[in-house]
């Protein structure tokens, strides 16, 4: 417990250190929400129907749906990348001296996904400073709902981040690994567009892609779907189904458990093979 | 004195490359034991067996009394190592990595406080404890780095190079260290290296090349079996000055950088002889006690087999090695 403690600690420690990365870490969702979201809102509102539109869909707002999809892009590119450390650690060296003492290669694997994921949790949490200038209302109650459901997608990518971390040498590499992973993920995930009308063929990605499962549970938990109007919803591609079978929240959540149990078993394996 | 280390036919084969060809050796308790040895000696190969990082190919070898494959974590919390290169994390401060070190070996909580004072104190860091890793010279991070090595009370600390890439200065503040250690915590202190001035400060020295010990014995006796003591001479004609000294003195002769070397007994008294009745021409003339350096020399140089070779052999294999 106090090894797994220890290697957790050291991981956000050194992120709370890390102010250029801290800040840095706001440039990104700013870009995709303030610069894309703003300027395609315009457009997108009027391909859902624009002033025309009848009723419900003039409620459409482009940027208000991506604030979900963006917190999920925050905690996924956080989580992912946080596994880099490991990575890194073994260039400069620290791997050494934490694979050669006495702790379960288990325990070390559990403790940097833990760490992974509690920064992934805080980087998420902090996309809340853009809530007053997007217009949805957080309150206190889907704060406290949004921590858990950050905190398991975190648990499960960190892990997937570790699994590949462990089976590359250099951090160029994976770099290079995490980039072609993040935007095919990213973008058929519904994060940033509404999914729907897609070929069979990208249904179908966007189907196997854990992250679709993780963006709209914080579409549900933030848009609140239920209180919005069917046609409304539609449009917003928030009725995710699978073999005409509407997804709920919880088993989106089962999924995203088992993804996270799965992974983080292959990485603690794959982990535990690893030489120093 | 109780054996910490028994290394016992001890093998490591990486495809069909055999780096370490089953060394046996014991080292005792509060013992400042030696490997010395040339890169890719197999030194580094051993003392990561040793200390569970690869596993051996072959052979058995025990520490403080554990099996170092059957019985790893146990060897782990009984030895503290210190690497080639740094395996500090340079973003943390001194105090957050010896910190971190005790939660990963599990030094009760109520001690490390104690125990983080006393290592400091130990490598004269305190003052340093709480500035970032980032900020400190090579010199410093080496001590903090066999500071944090102690932290767990290790029965054996390995030392692979402890001083490579530190300026002289640096290096004897590291020994110094190293000394005062053995004294206060009377550990045994086991460690690599390929400077030879270093090896003399062991208790005993392991020598190594192409995977095999070829010599183990306190320095003091590894020089006494070179033999004597060592004449280094330059002359008008080396070629021919070699031969007259192997004809005439029945002397093994070595050839390195324009000088001859060869050792007689009492050599000062030779020495007034030779120089008189010498024809060849001499340029300089030096006389010493045999350093390590010649015990290597000797050692590595094949003329440990040449008692049993005959003279013409001798020849070639120096002129093989003047090619080289």
């Amino acid at each position: 417990m106090e090894a797994i403690y220890a290697i957790w600690q050291r991981d956000v420690l050194k992120f709370f250190r890390d102010r250029a990365r801290l800040i840095g870490s706001f440039a990104m969702p700013f870009m995709f929400l303030i610069l894309f979201g703003s300027g395609m809102s315009g457009a997108i509102g009027s391909m859902v129907g624009g002033e025309a539109a009848a009723g419900p869909l003039r409620d459409f707002d482009f940027v208000e749906f991506m604030f979900p999809g963006i917190i999920g892009m925050t905690v996924f590119n956080t989580a992912i990348f946080s596994a880099l450390s490991v990575v890194q650690d073994r260039e400069f060296g620290y791997l050494r001296e934490i694979l050669v003492s006495p702790m379960s290669r288990t325990s070390i694997a559990i403790g940097k996904v833990l760490g992974g994921s509690t920064v992934a949790l805080f980087q998420g949490l902090m996309m809340l400073v853009f809530v007053p200038f997007i217009g949805v209302s957080i309150t206190i109650p889907i704060i406290l709902q949004l921590i858990p459901v950050m905190f398991l997608v975190a648990f499960a990518i960190s892990s997937i981040g570790l699994l590949i971390a462990t089976s590359l040498k250099t951090s160029q590499g994976f770099q290079m690994v995490i980039q072609v992973l993040i935007f095919p993920m990213l973008f058929l995930s519904g994060a940033l567009f509404p999914l729907n009308g897609m070929p069979a063929w990208m249904d179908f990605l966007v189907k196997i892609n854990p992250l679709t499962y993780s963006v709209d549970m914080f579409k549900k938990i933030i848009l609140q779907p239920e209180g919005l109007a069917p046609a409304l919803r539609e449009a917003m591609g928030l009725n995710l189904s699978v073999f005409g079978h509407v997804i709920s929240f919880s088993e989106e959540m089962m999924v995203v458990l088992i993804l996270s149990i799965l992974f983080v078993v292959l990485a603690t394996v794959r982990f535990n093979r690893s030489e120093a | 004195m109780n054996n910490i280390v028994e290394v016992k036919g001890l093998k490591k084969n990486y495809k069909g490359f055999l780096a370490v060809t089953g060394v046996d050796f014991e080292v005792g308790e509060g013992e400042i034991f030696g490997f010395l040895g040339p890169n890719g000696a197999g030194k580094s190969t051993t003392i990561n067996m040793l200390s569970t990082i690869i596993k051996p190919s072959e052979g058995k070898a025990s520490i403080n009394g554990f099996d170092i494959v059957a019985d790893k974590n146990k060897v782990r919390s009984s030895i503290g190592l210190i690497f080639q290169e740094s395996t500090l994390d340079e973003k943390l401060t001194a105090n957050e990595n010896l910190m971190l070190h005790c939660k990963f070996y599990g030094v009760p909580k109520e001690k490390r406080e104690e125990r983080i004072n006393e290592v400091l104190e130990i490598v004269d860091l305190k003052d340093k404890r709480g500035n970032i890793v980032d900020t400190f010279s090579g010199g410093m991070k080496r001590r903090l780095e066999i500071a944090r090595g102690l932290l767990h009370y290790p029965r054996v600390l390995f030392l692979d190079e402890p001083t490579v890439g530190l300026d002289p200065q640096t290096r004897n503040h590291i020994w110094e260290y190293i000394l005062r250690l053995k004294e206060k915590a009377g550990i045994t202190i086991f460690l690599t290296t390929h400077y030879m001035d270093e090896a003399e400060i062991c208790d005993r020295v392991a020598v190594m090349d192409h995977g095999k010990l070829i010599a183990l014995d306190t320095p003091d006796q590894l020089k006494t079996n070179v033999g004597g003591d060592i004449i280094e001479i330059e002359t008008e004609n080396n070629q021919e000055a070699k031969a007259v000294l192997i004809e005439k003195y029945e002397v093994e002769v070595k050839e390195a950088g324009g000088s001859l070397t060869f050792q007689v007994d009492k050599g000062s008294e030779f020495l007034v002889q030779f120089v008189k009745n010498f024809d060849i021409p001499i340029k300089t003339v030096n006389l010493r006690r045999p350093t390590l350096n010649d015990v290597f020399l000797a050692l590595t140089g094949r003329e440990i087999r040449e008692e049993t070779a005959s003279s013409k052999e001798k020849v070639k294999t120096g002129m093989r090695r003047g090619r080289r």
